[in-house]
């Protein structure tokens, strides 16, 4: 605890100093390189600038991290004073992230919403892989209304399903169980991965799954060797996406299950750490954040080809 | 009997009849050129051969089996596409190793026997040392000779190729037609060659299958097509500049442009057709000088004449002059029907 309360109290001093380290070492890297020459500085002086505005941006655009970061350790005197939030007054407390993981069910929350996305994003690639190939490949008239009619569907809004849709779930008996938001959110994550990888699909040319067939291939073999391999990229971003739209559903996960063990994160979180009007900030915030992280990283790490599959789609869909 | 038997091939596309009709023997060895302009059937009826295209009507057979309903895989035919369709998720060896490995149970083929045959393959086309790259690091002619090496190496009973040159540059498809033409001769593999580059098509094909709107117009050897057209579409398709015609006596007389020559250049007056024609322009193309003008009483018909640069004819200025046509040079078409008629005896 010792050393996680220094850092926080000298947030800020930490900081400055990491990124001074980081912009002297990178000059002196360069020094070492070019020399300390009058054209040397001159360009680090025109540089600057230009790092000083990317920084700014940088700042704006995970201070909300920050926050959420901070406040996770901050004590309800320190937090309800009055706003200052890079700022600690009081000693750093873990004593909120010890409540949320010891007094309320996150693991199990966790556990749940990760039982519930492996098994959805596996169902929904079963079902939409050989459905948007056969869109892609359908370029008939009926192939692309039948597309958009299957889009059609994702929008139907949940706030009107849910009814007849806990009915379904109540009748097959998985009433208060995350099975029951297995057999549901397939209903949304299928059309809009079909949707998704029907673009990937159509990019890939007829001419290459052809000649697999002259090679020696039936189309299920074509299918696997030579379409599914080149369409990668978007099999990843699709599920990417669907596991995400699983995470964030809440609807289906507040309507279908009432014990709060069996919830998953998106409901559970807020039903177990907000009471009437009474909101827990520290552990609200340190669940959203533990959970942002690692969707965050997947993003980034798929960014290029999340936005390579909905402009596909756009365009040629 | 020959290696490939189409009878009475038809495909229609809703209204479209892109093949309609068609029969060919194509025989074992052979490099068979089948020519036309875009949209007269050539590929389709290519990628029915291939199986690719179900057949509205019609079969055919290969080494005396009907394939006309199986899949592609089991006719033992490869093919190269336009696009040469190289696979980019693999290197050189693998994408000619893939048709390989396809049939490697009914081949009984283990991996070295593999290895071998794809690095035989490759060798007799000179790719040897690219087997690790990948096809985007490959120039054009490379890659049109790796899409060779993997349609060959199962040594296919027919090698189908579609406009495979026509993706390569000028230089490198003159190069190109002739290590195809030496390729296919030493392999002794039966091709069929799809066109619409008639150069391409008298230069490689041992016989030429002239298409036009779904139906064969004439077979025969490049020659045969050239001197002897059966009618008015393959004498006008074949030939640049096409076949001049003209409207006589109530049918079409056509000659090519190199057989109207100043008459003064003619070697047999006696059995010529003499013509007054007014000169327009000349254009100097370097070995030719291409002459466009028009026949007295037809007005309305430009008419070219191909003279070779190196006869020396004043013909540079406008104006009137006399060009004849040997009579054996002259064909002779019905007005109807386009088909070729026996000459029509000058009165």
């Amino acid at each position: 605890m010792g050393v996680l309360s220094w850092i926080l109290t000298n947030f800020w001093a930490l900081l400055v100093v990491a990124l001074a380290g980081v912009v002297g070492s990178r000059i002196a890297w360069r020094v070492r390189k070019y020399g300390a020459t009058r054209e040397e500085f001159s360009y680090v002086l025109r540089r600057s600038p230009f790092y000083l505005v990317v920084l700014t941006f940088c700042f704006f655009a995970i201070a909300p991290f920050l926050i959420m970061f901070l406040h996770t350790f901050k004590t309800d005197g320190d937090l309800y004073r009055r706003p200052q939030p890079f700022v600690f007054r009081q000693e750093p407390t873990i004593e909120h992230l010890d409540a949320l993981f010891n007094n309320t069910a996150y693991l199990d929350f966790i556990r749940n919403s990760i039982v519930v996305g492996v098994a959805v994003v596996i169902i929904t690639l079963v079902l939409s892989l050989p459905a948007a190939y056969a869109l892609a490949r359908l370029t008939g008239r009926w192939g692309e209304r039948a597309g958009i009619l299957m889009f059609l569907v994702y929008l139907v809004p949940p706030t009107l399903l849910f009814i007849p849709m806990f009915r379904i779930v109540v009748l097959l008996g998985l009433k208060d169980s995350p099975m029951s938001l297995i057999v549901v959110y397939p209903s949304f994550t299928v059309p809009f991965s079909m949707w998704l990888l029907q673009g990937f699909f159509k990019a890939v040319p007829p001419e290459l799954e052809e000649a697999a067939l002259v090679d020696g291939y039936n189309r299920v073999g074509a299918f696997l060797r030579v379409v599914l391999p080149l369409s990668l990229p978007g099999i990843i971003s699709t599920v990417v996406f669907t596991f995400t739209l699983t995470l964030h559903e809440f609807i289906y996960g507040l309507v279908f299950i009432a014990n709060t063990s069996q919830r998953t994160l998106s409901v559970g979180v807020p039903t177990e750490l907000i009471l009437g009007d009474v909101y827990f900030w520290q552990p609200l915030l340190a669940a959203a954040l533990i959970i942002a992280i690692p969707v965050g990283l997947a993003y980034n790490l798929f960014l290029d080809s999340l936005v390579q599959g909905f402009t596909m789609g756009a365009v040629k869909g | 009997m020959s290696l490939v038997q189409i009878r009475g091939l038809k495909k229609h596309f809703d209204t479209v009849r892109a093949v309609d009709g068609v029969d060919l023997d194509i025989d074992e060895g052979e490099f068979l050129v089948i020519l036309g302009p875009s949209g007269c059937g050539k590929t389709t009826l290519m990628r029915m051969i291939a199986g690719l295209e179900k057949p509205t009507a019609g079969a055919i057979s290969i080494g005396g089996a009907d394939v006309t309903a199986l899949p592609p895989r089991m006719r033992g035919v490869s093919m190269v596409f336009q696009s040469y369709a190289l696979y980019p998720h693999m290197n050189v060896f693998n994408n000619i190793a893939f048709p390989l490995r396809a049939q490697r149970r009914e081949k009984k083929l283990d991996k070295r026997a593999i290895r071998e045959k794809v690095v035989n393959t490759a060798g007799a086309l000179e790719i040897d040392m690219l087997l690790d790259r990948r096809p985007r690091q490959l120039s054009g002619g490379q890659r049109q000779r790796v899409a060779i090496a993997r349609a060959m190496v199962t040594q296919p009973a027919v090698l189908l190729l579609d406009e495979p040159l026509s993706n390569l540059d000028a230089k490198l498809r003159a190069n190109a037609r002739d290590e195809l033409k030496d390729f296919q001769r030493s392999s002794n593999i039966t091709a069929v060659f799809v066109t619409h580059d008639q150069i391409e098509a008298m230069g490689l094909g041992d016989r030429i299958v002239v298409m036009s709107e779904g139906k064969i117009q004439q077979i025969g050897s490049p020659q045969h097509i050239y001197d002897d057209p059966a009618n008015e579409f393959v004498a006008t398709f074949l030939g640049s500049p096409s076949m001049n015609m003209l409207s006589v006596d109530g049918h079409r007389m056509g000659f090519r442009p190199e057989h109207f020559l100043p008459k003064t250049l003619n070697d047999k007056p006696d059995n010529s057709r003499v013509f007054h024609y007014y000169v327009k322009r000349v254009e100097y193309l370097g070995s030719d000088r291409l002459i466009y003008g028009y026949i007295q009483g037809h007005d309305h018909a430009l008419t070219l004449a191909k003279v070779p640069s190196n006869v020396r004819a004043a013909l540079d200025v406008e104006g009137d002059y006399q060009f004849a046509v040997h009579n054996n040079d002259i064909k002779y078409f019905d007005k109807r029907t386009g088909l070729r008629i026996q000459p029509v005896k000058a009165h």
